[in-house]
């Protein structure tokens, strides 16, 4: 028999999806407005990674016997509302890094629960270690825009998204208390 | 920036939010041909590595339609 993945098992499974695509559909755009250079090559594998990521929760969820639910995408948008937009390719690249290391907390945290499916498991340690790449490669980009932006506006710029990002998480989690209270109680337990 | 500047500008533009260049009149409204506010960032850096300049925030913060989006690039590549 099939196991069976409980409805807040695939709701939350789905927000990873959905926001795995909106990533992918978001640095597909960028990686084909770059010009010719180490970011366009590195924005191109992170456009690649996060479709596969896409590809991965979906094929997870279709091993318990199910697929995806069709979820708002209206993640994204709150972040640009909290942080403003990007202006640049250095903002952009900041809200990135933010936006990264929230990923791989929440994968890493979600990755201890207790008794969490083998499939799942896997799924995350197959995700891992592209986001950790993720934010290696980003972190390098901003570095080497020190000399063109300066080291004190790349910093407050993270310092802001930073900010933005721990209002909207706290906001996320709220909102879908009833969906990730296991997931919320496991954090309180070993914080 | 000339008068054909600017209309290039406006067709890059036309071009990264694949809309009919001739809709986005100067008092069109930026957030009503996006259904996401990623593709409006995106159209902005877009912008920024075609023409080969650099925006801050603040550049931005009144910008709401194609006309005031079309002046901060006129000022930035003028000055
Ligand atoms: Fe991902
Ligand atoms: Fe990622």
């Amino acid at each position: 028999m099939v196991n069976k993945l409980t409805e807040n098992e695939l709701w939350i499974l789905s927000f990873y999806r959905t926001s795995e695509i909106s990533g992918a559909l978001f640095f597909g755009r960028l990686a084909r407005s770059m010009k010719p250079g180490l970011i366009q090559r590195d924005m191109t594998k992170h456009f690649s990674d996060e479709s596969q990521h896409a590809w991965y929760w979906t094929s997870c969820v279709q091993r318990f016997g199910t697929l995806p639910l069709k979820l708002s995408h209206a993640y994204q948008d709150k972040y640009l509302e909290a942080a403003g937009m990007p202006a640049n390719l250095m903002e952009v690249l900041a809200i990135t890094q933010t936006f990264e290391k929230r990923v791989i907390a929440q994968y890493a945290l979600h990755s201890r629960v207790p008794d969490l499916k083998p499939e799942i498991l896997e799924t995350f340690n197959k995700i891992m270690e592209d986001e950790k790449w993720h934010i290696e490669w980003v972190g390098e980009a901003l570095k080497r825009m020190e000399p063109e932006y300066g080291k004190s506006y790349i910093q407050d710029t993270l310092k802001r998204y930073w900010k933005a990002d721990k209002k909207i998480y706290g906001e996320v989690l709220k909102e879908h208390e009833d969906r990730v209270k296991d997931l919320l109680r496991y954090r309180q337990r070993t914080a | 920036m000339s008068m054909a500047s600017r209309d290039e500008v406006r067709a890059k533009m036309a071009e990264s939010l694949q809309h009919p260049v001739k809709k986005l009149q100067d008092d069109a409204i930026l957030t009503d041909w996006v259904t996401d506010s990623m593709i409006l960032v995106n159209m902005v850096i877009d912008l920024q590595e075609d023409f080969g300049i650099r925006l801050v925030q603040e550049d931005l913060k009144d910008v709401k339609t194609v006309g005031q989006l079309l002046a901060v690039f006129e000022r930035k590549m003028s000055g």
